[in-house]
């Protein structure tokens, strides 16, 4: 038994259910639902539907590069019966469907986290309008401490060629 | 117009349309287009159109992206000025169109697995 994954949509195909279309060039398209097929008939593409997988993984609505997706997988060849191997992947996959939910859950939460660079780029901004209303020994300071760091580093480099 | 349905029973709606619209069901689809395109640029011009009776030409004025055959040299190059062939080679020359391997990988699935390669070629 095989769970196919709508062509339009990407959700998963149960036996008994959908329908299935075989282009005269054999390739086959499989829908999850009438929905998907009408979409599918219309020329729709679904990169450009948003309800679709397809467009929420390209536009990083969706979490797409992750260790957890690397399990499920179309094996195009016989798998031998292994009672333990069994045993073990059902077990595992609760606990590995538990964990993708818990990262694309924090996935979204990131997403969904208002105006982060551009307030990093207000803030910029305003450093490099307004730096003359900071008192100047604190510019000084900071300049200062820089060039500092900045001359330890080349002592650093230096040192590093010559041991080389 | 269009043959009979026969069991169709409303009797506005016996006619069948299915005959006017075949020319729908010719087009050939977007990613077979795409994949013909990509054969062609492997080629290099290595293509041969052959004489085909029924179509329109002789079949000797083929438009590649819109899949349609043309009369004459002249109606071919009108064709290549409109804008419905234009919008069409922006289409085709974009990324290559959606396929169920993009549509597995879109719901959390990761590449085929084939196994090990059993011959050593």
């Amino acid at each position: 038994m095989r769970l196919e994954k709508c062509w339009f949509c990407s959700s998963t195909v149960y036996p008994g259910h959908g329908i299935q279309f075989v282009r005269n060039d054999a390739k086959v398209f499989r829908f999850c639902r009438s929905k998907c097929h009408k979409n599918f008939k219309m020329k729709r593409n679904p990169r450009k539907v948003k309800w679709t997988k397809a467009y929420r993984c390209l536009h990083g609505k969706d979490m797409t590069q992750d260790s957890t997706f690397e399990f499920e997988r179309k094996r195009n060849r016989p798998e031998r019966y292994d009672r333990n191997v069994t045993e073990q992947t059902l077990k595992a996959i609760p606990l590995i469907t538990k964990i993708r939910h818990e990262r694309q859950k924090k996935h979204i939460t990131n997403r969904q986290k208002q105006g982060k660079t551009k307030e990093r780029e207000r803030d910029a901004k305003e450093l490099e309008q307004d730096i003359q209303m900071l008192p100047k020994k604190d510019v000084m300071l900071s300049t200062q401490k820089t060039k500092v760091v900045v001359k330890v580093s080349q002592q650093q480099t230096e040192e590093n060629l010559m041991e080389e | 117009m269009g043959g009979k349905c026969p069991h169709r029973k409303v009797k506005k709606r016996r006619l069948s349309h299915k005959t006017a619209r075949r020319g729908k069901f010719l087009v050939k689809a977007d990613d077979a287009v795409y994949d013909e395109l990509l054969k062609l640029a492997e080629d290099a011009d290595a293509r041969q159109l052959p004489v085909d009776e029924d179509l329109p030409g002789m079949g000797q004025f083929y438009c590649l992206h819109c899949d349609r055959y043309f009369a004459s040299e002249s109606v071919k190059e009108e064709h290549y000025r409109s804008k419905r062939h234009k919008k069409r080679i922006k289409q085709m020359s974009g990324p290559a169109p959606h396929t169920q391997l993009d549509a597995d990988l879109a719901s959390g699935m990761g590449m085929p697995d084939n196994g090990l390669k059993l011959m050593s070629m």
